[in-house]
């Protein structure tokens, strides 16, 4: 029996702080920010599921700000917890996979890689590089890992047997390689496939989408979950309007991505960017910039139904304007 | 602020909203009221601007074209280059390198030095130009 432990944020020594993982007022890593409809933290323990009896992901919610207060507790202990379980319930080999990057792995070779070794932790390398991913034999372990600290030390000391992985890896360490990622899966160089129905060869839409007729999307693109795409639109070489998002009124947005619960205004031209709320990274001029007027660029806070919801809003401020 | 001829360079604020906006247009309105202002605005210390700012920059162009002068940007930060561009304005902006440059881009044709009663073919043709003028 294979159980898989997923650790979805990168506490512990391994960041990198010459090229940040993280981006905007989130502080959140890459892999779990949503792409193509799905983040990748996701995608994994949906791939996981599979070839393992037993997937746990321990991550905090992007979106919960009790997770964020409690986080650094809440991660050792569930990590411990998840731990011992998996001890009780005897499962015999664990994969540990501390989700700061994307990997495509075939588990099945991997395990019978590891029980060829006999060792009782496997390590998987790619390109000789380490990755964050280990096979593990719980009876192999000392007794006292029962936290995630403990059991992240353990494993960087031990002396793993060295698989080597062919399958696709994105490490996901800076935003460029987060656009890599979308552009990969677009041109079909990884597994992840965009969530959604490909309206036209190339052009992918969630549900709830909406794209006003006069709006064009050139494909490669993806359409998120209820996002609305305004009349005059123009998306196109490989962007991707993630859920809950709009795009207003003759914006072109080009070699993009737009981030869950984002507005973009009225005729901007995106280009070479990443967008969530009211951040922007541009990739071209290596620029994070936080705009602080809302007309440009804010959270999208109008949940599903949006059509509805932002008529009535635009109707009230008009009535706003007016009486002032 | 500094001046090197007729050309009148300014420093623009380092977060261009719309207090500052106005505070920045209480320097600048005089200028813009000028016989052909020449206006150079240094962008390096840029960090954020907003709406407000570029349509700023719109209506200063607007202003000084009207009365024959002209404005250029110059030392573009990142920051500046990244807003104009997402506000479709940058290719609307003449924009330099340095100050230095966009100084010298206004005297590249001194206007002083081409007499104004002198057809511009004069200078082209010569005397067949002045002939053509006689006739």
């Amino acid at each position: 029996m294979v159980g898989a432990i997923i650790i979805g944020d990168q506490t512990g020594a391994m960041e990198n702080k010459q090229s940040p993982s993280r981006f905007s007022s989130y502080q959140a890593p890459w892999a779990s920010m949503e792409v193509l409809g799905a983040t990748p933290i996701a995608r994994l323990a949906e791939d996981l599921q599979k070839d393992c009896d037993t997937v746990s992901v321990i991550s905090k919610d992007r979106d919960s700000q009790h997770a964020k207060a409690t986080h650094q507790a809440s991660m050792a202990d569930l990590a411990g917890d998840c731990f011992a379980n998996y001890k009780r319930e005897g499962l015999g080999t664990v994969l540990i996979i501390r989700c700061g990057s994307y990997v495509e792995l075939e588990i099945a070779e991997m395990l019978n890689f590891h029980h060829e070794q006999g060792v009782g932790v496997t390590r998987a390398f790619s390109d000789d590089a380490p990755l964050d991913v280990w096979m593990v034999d719980l009876s192999g372990l000392p007794e006292h890992v029962a936290t995630l600290a403990t059991l992240l030390s353990t494993l960087l000391c031990a002396r793993p047997a060295m698989y080597r992985s062919q399958g696709y890896v994105n490490q996901l360490r800076t935003a460029r390689e987060f656009r890599r990622l979308v552009l990969d899966s677009f041109y079909s160089r990884c597994r992840l496939r965009p969530q959604g129905s490909e309206i036209k060869p190339g052009i992918w839409s969630s549900e709830g989408a909406e794209i006003e007729r006069s709006a064009r999307v050139v494909a490669p693109a993806f359409i998120g979950r209820d996002v609305y795409i305004s009349a005059e639109c123009l998306i196109t070489r490989g962007s991707n309007v993630e859920s809950n998002s709009r795009v207003d009124f003759g914006t072109a947005v080009e070699d993009s991505t737009i981030l869950p619960n984002s507005y973009v205004g009225i005729g901007l031209d995106l280009s070479h960017s990443i967008v969530d709320g009211r951040n922007l990274l541009n990739l071209q001029h290596n620029v994070n910039l936080e705009i602080t007027d809302p007309v440009v660029m804010r959270q999208n806070t109008v949940g599903g139904g949006h059509r509805q919801s932002w008529a009535s809003i635009e109707t009230s401020s008009m009535s706003l304007s007016s009486a002032e | 602020m500094l001046t090197s001829g007729p050309v009148v360079v300014m420093q623009v604020p380092e977060i261009l909203n719309v207090k500052e906006v106005r505070n920045f247009m209480e320097e600048l309105g005089p200028l813009l009221e000028s016989n052909r202002p020449r206006i150079v605005l240094d962008c390096s210390q840029v960090r954020s601007m907003e709406s407000a700012g570029v349509e700023m920059l719109l209506r200063c162009l607007e202003e000084v074209l009207k009365r024959d002068g002209d404005l250029k940007l110059a030392t573009l930060s990142p920051e500046a280059e990244v807003i104009l561009e997402l506000m479709r304005v940058a290719r609307v902006f003449e924009a330099f390198q340095t100050c230095e440059d966009a100084v010298r881009s206004f005297n590249a044709i001194p206007a002083d030095a081409v007499p104004q009663n002198t057809p511009w073919y004069a200078d082209v043709f010569g005397e067949l130009g002045v002939l053509k003028q006689a006739s």
